[in-house]
């Protein structure tokens, strides 16, 4: 196991007929770069370099994949494809689109739009840090997952799941549109010690059936994610893991913090999205656009003296919890 | 190569959707593909996935752009859609093994092959009437074909399908050399069961298939009550005339060794073939060639 990261393509390399401006972003899967084509138009260059399997030594372009390892690269490069595939036939505004797929320096390459902005989990570590009573406004939200869930039709539509809905994963561009990104995950990858492959998840994002890893997987898996997803725009932290909401559950106490601070309507949806049980959530993407889109007079409920005594207690015995929820922030985990 | 497809899976009154079906196809030979996952054992709907993935992956690798040897590709892939079933049996431990039914067919210089195990059929429909269909391998189908009495016998029991411990029994038909205008329909059970072959036939014939199979699929779940059967059909007409766009699939739209497929890859077991270079190239031009296709599909 290589404990140094492969070293990215220096700026200036040509790649494919790309010329490569700086590293945007690198993670366990490759490099992300931001790169022009030949008429100048910027885009984003992901590269197939797992740090796990393969090594490049500073201004080499070329990198080492060990013998052994050899298989394990191959597989990884599958998942790439995989990638590739899914994201080749769509074209919407709210996923990200790839241009172009091309093979060289002995690995891939996969040409995205590139997209300016930040994502949705900056947004929310930055508006969480005002400590203010919401993280984002109501409307803010329902506009947002408005777009995001366009998205995820268009992608449910191509009979796909995205399977690693998170903040990280949903980008704000800086003219204003919701973009889903790394579609990566959609399968299979490697694990970060390299030598077998596990289903991917980020705790809290993850629906009880991700963890399976059985057929029961489908829309409604990917609208658990957006109600975590919800959650946290609320919330401004991720909710607890499904493995732990199967211990006990406390998303409905959780939820009542935000009583009177966001609508009935919108904890309600939250709590359809991440029950726990996959039929009972709604089964389309259609099915919750249906009820977000419902503008009728937001009702609130505020909380009754004796629901504030018993939120108060819960906050000293769920100390430690926090702890490691902010740990795992709203899903760190970047590849 | 032209022909139309159309296909349409429901779940009916059932709790999930255990069927599955896809299509796939070089610039000269179709692969389809449906399968019915079988209650009273685990995760059948995971066991008519593997099914077609397994057909579709060695379809992948055998059109090029024909099969050439249809029955030899037939019968040796709903064999390794066997096996892969199993071993995802025993990779989880599982005490009992998922189990599927399975119809596949595949069409190419004009002529039209097939092979099934279980109760999934295929009907070949030409000029208003039915060229022929699978025999399932039921009791129920059995014994009439014996001439014997059959009001009394569960039409549900199969006696041979993928995933059993037992060897799949599977038929290998044709070929059948296709004529303008042929239909050829592959469904699941939930629609034979309650719509008769003759109703099936005339409605193929007499509309569209993009109305036809609606149409069907509808009566079947209409017949079907509220403890409806999943109804799954997918169905092609071969070499249409130019008016039925929206189904229509032209494979000379597609370059020399590429390939599409509506099935669904990523295998959970993904070393079931290792990439060579050559199908690193063939993926890369797979995904070069949709792109180009969503581009013009925008414009």
């Amino acid at each position: 196991m290589s404990k140094v990261k492969p070293a990215p393509l220096p700026p200036d390399t040509v790649i494919g007929g790309y010329r490569i401006v700086r590293k945007l972003a690198a993670g366990g899967f490759g490099v992300v770069y931001l790169a022009v084509d030949t008429e100048g138009q910027q885009v984003a260059v992901k590269e197939y370099l797992p740090s796990s399997l393969a090594s490049r030594g500073p201004g080499e372009l070329l990198p080492q994949v060990q013998p052994e390892k050899l298989s394990l690269y191959r597989l990884g490069l599958k998942s790439f494809f995989e990638e590739g595939r899914a994201l080749a036939q769509i074209s919407h505004a709210s996923v990200v689109s790839v241009l172009n797929f091309f093979r060289e320096n002995e690995t891939v390459y996969m040409v995205m739009n590139f997209l300016e902005g930040a994502s949705l989990q900056e947004f929310i570590i930055t508006a969480r840090e005002q400590k203010k009573q919401k993280v984002f406004r109501e409307s803010t939200i329902r506009s947002l997952y408005d777009e995001v869930l366009r998205g995820l039709r268009i992608v449910h539509q191509h009979k796909m799941l995205h399977l690693d809905i998170k903040p990280a994963n949903i980008f704000v561009t800086d003219d204003n549109r919701s973009v889903l990104i790394d579609f990566g995950a959609a399968r299979e990858v490697l694990s970060k010690e390299g030598n077998f492959i596990r289903p991917m998840y980020t705790p809290g994002f993850a629906a009880p059936e991700m963890y399976r890893r059985d057929s029961s997987m489908g829309p409604w898996t990917d609208i658990y994610a957006i109600g975590a997803c919800i959650y946290a725009s609320m919330q401004g932290y991720p909710p607890n893991d499904a493995p732990q909401r199967l211990e006990k559950d406390r998303l409905s106490l959780a939820l009542s913090r935000l009583r009177g601070v966001y609508s009935d309507n919108l904890i309600e949806v939250v709590e359809w999205c991440m029950s726990l049980d996959p039929l009972s959530r709604p089964q389309s993407v259609f099915a919750l656009q249906k009820e977000l889109s419902r503008e009728t007079e937001r009702s609130y409920t505020k909380l009754t003296v004796a629901e504030k005594m018993r939120l108060q207690f819960d906050n000293i015995v769920s100390d430690n919890k926090k702890v490691m929820r902010k740990s795992t922030n709203a899903g760190t985990k970047f590849r | 190569m032209k022909f139309s497809v159309y296909q349409i899976s429901r779940q009916g009154g059932r709790e999930r959707n255990e069927d599955r079906m896809g299509y796939a196809y070089t610039r000269e030979s179709g692969l389809f593909v449906l399968a019915d996952g079988m209650g009273g054992h685990p995760e059948g709907a995971m066991a008519a996935q593997l099914a077609l993935q397994t057909f579709s992956a060695y379809f992948q690798k055998a059109a090029n752009p024909t099969v050439r040897e249809v029955p030899e590709f037939l019968s040796s892939a709903l064999m390794a859609a066997h096996h892969q079933i199993i071993r995802y049996a025993a990779e989880k431990g599982m005490l009992d093994t998922p189990r599927t039914t399975l119809v596949a067919s595949v069409m190419e210089r004009g002529h039209v092959y097939w092979v099934h195990c279980g109760d999934s059929r295929l009907y070949v429909v030409r000029n208003g009437e039915m060229l022929t269909r699978t025999r399932d391998h039921s009791y129920m189908e059995q014994q009439a074909h014996l001439g014997r009495a059959t009001e009394h016998i569960n039409r549900n029991i199969l006696f041979t399908c993928l995933g059993s411990p037992a060897k799949p029994v599977f038929d290998l038909s044709g070929p059948v050399q296709l004529m303008r205008g042929d239909r050829v329909l592959l469904c699941s059970d939930g629609l034979w069961g309650t719509v008769a072959d003759e109703e099936i036939t005339a409605e193929l014939s007499k509309r569209p298939l993009e109305q036809a199979v609606p149409e069907l699929v509808e009566l079947a779940l209409k017949r079907g009550g509220p403890r409806c059967d999943n109804v799954t059909v997918l169905a092609m007409e071969w070499e249409t005339a130019d008016e039925f766009q929206s189904t229509r699939v032209s494979t000379e739209d597609i370059e020399d060794g590429v390939f599409a497929s509506t099935i669904q890859s990523g295998t959970p077991d993904s070393t079931m073939e290792d990439l060579d270079d050559a199908a690193i190239e063939k993926s890369i031009a797979e995904i070069n060639e949709a792109i180009r296709r969503t581009a013009e599909r925008n414009t």
